[in-house]
């Protein structure tokens, strides 16, 4: 389970302003469910995930991963989270096995558990082919499911990603929401976060719209097709008042 | 989903070294570069210097080898000379002493003739010799020889070496002569002579001894640089190269702390830096073995195989302690870098750093357990005292301190390192913030850490420069030395936007008690220069290097030759008021930064009187100077005002010029110049007084 509590986040830019990037947000996320975050670029949706993430820290409230704070034990927050964004990348270097293999480790998984799990989870990605040869030459499509694979590794009961069909072909995004899908019904809870809408408005099971660090409006698939102009309707109602999809 | 569990200890560590030492490995380029290249620099660069060490040793031999030398002897006796000369070659020929020439051949020719034959080449001295000079060889008096040179070709040293042999066996054949003829035996020219038992030690060999240590030193020197070049690239792609690569936040997610990530980088770095120690010692070493070929039979080169084994062992540990510094360095340094370009950037001052202080052992008098504590200079003088054979428990102590000072600097450099990676303005700052060192910020209340640090560099570089073009007299030089430190100080302070008042200490300390701070900084400030004085007299006496005479003297002329009001504004107004709104205002400000815990506090004050003291440039002048400093320092944090402070170093600094006006007979003079070891029996109680009940006010006049 993924609980944001009240999350603020403030930074000081270089010119002395405080920016006010989250403000004051909250939300769940169940076992088994897979939320959406919308908004356009710069109103938080990054800021929030990295929170969630313990990539930065919060100014004021808390989230919570399977009930471990991210304030109080963030190393155990990381334990039970699995987190890929667009720009998280893969070592050039190191073929897509050694990859998983070394953050298996990292993660202080055994080569039991390491030589059992590294294989399946290349299976289960389709980078059997290719698990030997080094990232630097796998096309854009396949270093993102690496990364995937990554952030799988240590098997998570909570996902967050932040716009990981970014760079990817229709039939990569495809993919990797399918994969998504399958991982909802192990039961685990998926934070995802997108600008391309209609990838996701069929498979998520609701929606929180963000606007200016704050949640505007939220509802399940159902409410926002049933608004006018379905998910993109609600979500231009949400973040321009009085606009018209 | 599996249960997760904590990662356990030290394996986050390995995990992270492996996977960069994997990376390291792949990348062929950086490989060839760090390891390889060196290997096969070696060869070249001996080639080349072997080259140049061979011409040099066979135009030193081609020099040392005898030639003819030709006399031309004119005048009424120039055949009995000639004879003697004769006489004198045949009686050495057997053991021809030492500068003798190949051939000694006399020339007789009339004296119009002589100057001829030496404009020609012919001969290389010309001498007349007056009738009866032969026989006044074998008389009781001494026989002036003139020796004419050519102005067109003047005789060589080899020709002039030549001739002082012949003239010593001339005057030694005279000797004999004289001796016999007064019926005395030969040994009354011989009231002493040396034997070594069993024979002589040297064996005729030529000796190098002491001369190993010394060429050893740019060696050493080369191979901490290339040492400290192994870390360079590894540590580029630690931390910046994730950043630019997009990986770095993958680590961050792991669960391993900023500490835990740091050391796992610093043991991949440490390791390659360590086999790059390794690769280019035992390239150094197969080279010294090539390069003995290339010497001359015979040398000896003072130290033999045991104290060389010796010496190689205590130069690899010292340097293993090196590499963890050099590592640790260059991962803390480019540890706030986001690009590879940028890390390279900042690194470059390091690849000075360490020539600089590496160097700095091969200074004379370099050395000592002391200077085993400073990273990289510790190092070659451990590596040159173990070559020059010093005691086995001297060495194992200067190891001992060069080890832990390295493992503290490299533990203090990876908790920077980590405090680095763990800022999330330096994580996740955008292109806009990259450049803040030189860019303009918004309006602040001071400076940063770095910015002080800087303005310590610029202020040093200008002190440098500035000397070159400080005249002698200290009535254009103090101020042209206070305006170098001063005017980029007041240019950065005015572009970097700090709150003057708040960086400077403009303001007037504890309220109403100001006039008690004031009143203590002066009595705490004119307490110290006596007490300083005591000390400085006490530890070093009247032994003052040139430097620090010579400054003593501009001084005094300086007091003596101008207006009383002109040398207190130039010795004791400006400097107090510039040097502390530079280390008191800026540096302190910089480093203390906003309401400072304790430690930091002490760091700041510390660390900006060593500056102050190293802004001395006199190294007798320092300890005085730095405890004056940190007083200074001191006083500035308490009360947060530079009043205090500026009113101190104003006594300090104007006590000479009291000691001169009260000056009785030239006692006081003296004393002011540092040139008398006696003090009046009152001055130091007085001092002692003054200087605690100074800084007493001074503490009653604090911030609450």
């Amino acid at each position: 389970m993924i609980e944001a509590a009240g999350l603020v986040k403030h930074f000081r830019s270089a010119d002395g302003r405080v920016v006010k990037a989250v403000e004051g947000v909250s939300f769940v996320v169940g076992p088994g469910e897979m939320v959406g975050l919308l908004g356009a670029n710069g109103v938080g949706k990054t800021t929030t995930m990295r929170l969630i993430a313990t990539l930065l820290r919060p100014t004021v409230g808390t989230a919570r991963i399977d009930g471990c704070d991210v304030t109080v034990d963030p190393l155990g927050v990381r334990r039970r989270l699995g987190y890929l964004s667009a720009t998280t990348g893969v070592p050039d270097r190191l073929a897509p096995r050694e990859v998983l293999q070394s953050f298996g480790r990292l993660y202080g998984l055994d080569q039991a558990v390491l030589a059992h799990r590294v294989p399946a989870l290349l299976d289960a990605l389709g980078l059997g082919d290719c698990a030997a040869r080094p990232c630097g030459r796998l096309s854009t499509g396949q270093r993102q499911r690496v990364s995937l694979g990554r952030a799988l590794v240590h098997d998570p009961p909570a996902l967050v990603l932040d716009e990981p069909t970014s760079g990817l072909d229709v039939v990569g995004a495809r993919d990797l929401l399918d994969l998504l899908e399958r991982l909802r019904g192990e039961g685990r809870s998926i934070l995802i976060s997108t600008h391309r809408l209609h990838e996701i408005e069929r498979r998520c099971d609701r929606f929180l719209i963000i606007h200016a660090g704050r949640i505007v409006a939220a509802g399940t698939r159902e409410e926002m097709a049933a608004a006018p102009g379905g998910l993109e309707g609600a979500f231009f109602a949400a973040v321009e008042p009085g606009a018209h999809p | 989903m599996t249960a997760t569990h904590a990662t356990p200890r030290g394996q986050a560590v390995r995990a992270i070294a492996h996977r960069d030492l994997l990376e390291f490995v792949r990348d062929r380029r950086t490989l060839f570069v760090t390891l390889l290249m060196p290997m096969a620099m070696y060869p070249v660069l001996a080639l080349a210097s072997t080259l140049g060490l061979r011409t040099a040793l066979s135009d030193l031999e081609a020099r040392q080898e005898p030639r003819s030398l030709t006399l031309a002897l004119s005048g009424a006796d120039a055949d009995g000379l000639a004879t003697r000369l004769e006489q004198v070659a045949a009686t050495v020929a057997d053991e021809p002493p030492a500068d003798w020439p190949a051939r000694l051949t006399t020339e007789l020719v009339p004296a119009r003739a002589a100057q001829r034959l030496l404009d020609d080449g012919m001969a290389d001295v010309w001498i007349d010799t007056p009738a009866g000079t032969a026989a006044a060889l074998d008389g009781p008096g001494t026989v002036p020889l003139e020796a004419r040179v050519s102005a067109v070709r003047p005789i060589d040293s080899r020709g002039q070496r030549h001739l002082l042999a012949v003239v010593r066996a001339l005057a030694e054949d005279a000797r004999r002569r004289r001796i016999e003829a007064e019926g005395l035996p030969a040994s009354v020219l011989e009231p002493v002579a040396l034997a070594f038992a069993g024979g002589s030690p040297v064996d005729g060999a030529s000796s190098m001894e002491g001369i190993l240590p010394t060429a050893a030193g740019g060696v050493l020197v080369l191979l901490a640089l290339l040492t400290a070049t192994g870390a360079f690239y590894p540590a580029i792609d630690a931390l910046a190269g994730e950043k630019e690569r997009g990986t770095i936040e993958t680590l961050l997610l792991a669960p391993a702390t900023a500490g835990e990530i740091v050391t796992g980088k610093f043991l991949a770095i440490w390791t390659v830096t360590l086999v790059t120690l390794l690769v280019n010692a035992v390239s150094i070493g197969l080279t010294g073995l090539v390069l003995l070929r290339f010497l001359p039979a015979g040398i000896d080169l003072g130290t033999d195989v045991a104290r060389l084994s010796a010496a190689a062992i205590v130069t690899l540990l010292g340097y293993i302690g090196l590499a963890s510094v050099a590592a640790a360095t260059c991962l803390a340094v480019t540890s706030g870098a986001r690009s590879g370009k940028e890390a390279q950037n900042t690194l470059t001052p390091v690849i000075l750093l360490v020539s600089g202080l590496a160097g700095s052992a091969l200074l004379p008098g370099a050395g000592g357990s002391a200077l085993s504590a400073l990273p990289f200079a510790g190092q070659v003088a451990l590596a040159r005292a173990a070559l020059s054979g010093t005691a086995a428990s001297t060495l194992a102590l200067q190891l001992a301190i060069s080890l832990a000072a390295a493992a503290a600097a490299t533990w203090l450099l990876l908790r920077g390192a980590a405090a680095a990676l763990a800022d999330e303005e330096l994580l996740f700052r955008g292109p806009d913030v990259a450049g803040s060192l030189f860019a303009r910020p918004a309006p602040r209340s001071r400076p940063t850490p770095m910015q002080g640090f800087v303005a310590v560099l610029v202020a040093f570089a200008g002190l440098w420069y500035a000397q070159g073009i400080a005249p002698a007299d200290l009535g254009l030089a103090v101020p042209i030395q206070q305006a170098a430190l001063v005017l980029p100080l007041i240019a950065v302070a005015l572009w970097q936007r700090v709150d003057q008042k708040t960086t400077f200490g403009l303001t007037a300390p504890g309220g109403r008690r100001w006039p008690l701070a004031a009143l203590g900084g002066l009595l705490a400030g004119a307490g110290l220069f006596i007490l300083g004085a005591a000390a400085t007299l006490a530890v070093r006496g009247t032994h003052l290097s040139p430097a620090a005479r010579d400054l003593a003297t501009r001084i005094m002329e300086l007091l003596l030759d101008r207006p009383w009001w002109l040398s207190g504004l130039l010795i004791a107004l400006v400097p107090a008021i510039c040097e502390e709104l530079f280390f008191r205002g800026w540096v302190l400000a910089a480093f203390a930064g906003e309401r400072p815990g304790r430690r930091r506090a002490v760091a700041a004050v510390l660390l900006q009187a060593a500056a102050f003291a190293a802004f001395h440039l006199l190294p007798e002048r320092m300890p005085q100077t730095f405890l004056l400093g940190a007083v200074l320092g001191w006083m500035t944090l308490a009360t947060g005002s530079l009043l205090p402070a500026v009113l101190a170093h104003l006594a300090h600094n104007a006590v000479p010029l009291v000691l001169v006006a009260l000056a009785t007979e030239g006692h006081g003079r003296r004393l002011a110049a540092g040139d008398t070891t006696t003090l009046p029996g009152w001055l130091l109680p007085a001092a002692a007084v003054a200087t605690v009940a100074g800084l007493a006010l001074v503490h009653a006049a604090r911030r609450r």
